[in-house]
């Protein structure tokens, strides 16, 4: 890619250089922003609802299960640590390192995938909470269901660059930039949960 | 790559730094249990929006490693993400929706 760059007097890549920020890199913060105000409006309409005294059915905040989504939590906060070794591990030319940490990445995403698929089961087995209960269940499960599709996307590229990796020996210097993208989706996934975690599990109180 | 790499944490900064978010999510947690006996109230409502606030500034910092990059980056961010908190308080705020409630 560098002697591409360099050598070719492609309009392109000069236009890449001219904000001093790789193009990729820039398009992936642009759409992590358009990202923030997706949730951000699940989240206000989450906010409008949770509260909201008349509906028939159980309200969300009256069921959680606050040590379990505890757990869940920190299990996708440490996988924003490993994601981070891998980076880590590839800028330093440890291929072996890398490919350990993308799966332990992906592998914790899956873990916290099965426990939100765990909790999902549970509200509407145990207590009949479903899409349609009343607007604040639906506001709910839109809102985490959405976050659980982000993880879900998030561990499909993760195995995919895994998968790269292994196949290949190593990941070349483009790959690297993907890998890099990647982790920038992966813990800009961790840190909505970090918000959905405070104000929908712990803030959130059912009316009366 | 660049020069930006020669800045960026060592594995066991990483580590540190995920003993302090793993601490602060302790935190939080307590925090939720305290407040069922204590019913504090807004006082709990604030004390875990910081303690979020706080763990979502070191994750993007850090580990999206916003403070190493240029500060083009760093400003376009930060202004999109108050834009967007202000766009929506300001939604909440006009519809009369009570976020924190009293204990």
């Amino acid at each position: 890619m560098s002697d591409i760059a360099h050598e070719a007097p492609v309009a392109h890549h000069e236009e890449h250089e001219s904000t001093g920020i790789d193009n990729r890199k820039l398009g992936m913060w642009i759409f992590l922003s358009s990202e923030f105000l997706f949730f951000g409006a699940l989240i206000t309409n989450y906010l409008l609802y949770s509260n909201r005294a008349g509906f028939e059915g159980i309200y969300p905040a009256a069921i959680y299960d606050i040590p379990f989504t505890s757990v869940s939590s920190f299990v996708l906060l440490m996988s924003s640590l490993t994601m981070v070794l891998a980076h880590n591990a590839l800028s330093r030319g440890d291929q072996d390192g890398t490919r350990t940490w993308l799966f332990a990445t992906a592998a914790l995403g899956s873990v916290f995938l099965a426990g939100q698929v765990f909790e999902f089961t549970e509200f509407i087995v145990e207590y009949d909470m479903t899409l349609a209960t009343n607007p604040a269940a639906s506001a709910f499960y839109v809102l985490t269901g959405f976050h659980g599709t982000h993880v879900a996307i998030g561990v499909i590229m993760l195995l995919s660059l895994w998968g790269i990796s292994r196949r290949q020996g190593s990941l070349s210097e483009r790959h690297g930039m993907n890998l890099e993208l990647v982790g920038l989706y992966w813990h800009f996934v961790d840190i909505i949960w970090i918000v959905i975690f405070t104000v929908v599990y712990l803030l959130s109180v059912p009316p009366g | 790559m660049s020069a930006e790499h020669h800045t960026h944490p060592t594995p066991a900064q990483y580590w540190k730094i995920a003993v302090v978010l793993a601490v602060l999510t302790a935190i939080e947690v307590a925090m939720f249990y305290i407040d069922r006996e204590l019913g504090l109230g807004s006082l709990n409502a604030l004390i875990l929006i910081t303690l979020a606030l706080l763990k979502f500034v070191i994750v993007v910092g850090w580990y999206m490693h916003l403070r190493f990059e240029k500060p083009m980056l760093n400003r376009f961010f930060t202004a999109g993400f108050v834009l967007a908190i202000s766009l929506y308080l300001v939604v909440l705020a006009s519809l009369g929706v009570v976020v924190i409630r009293g204990g």
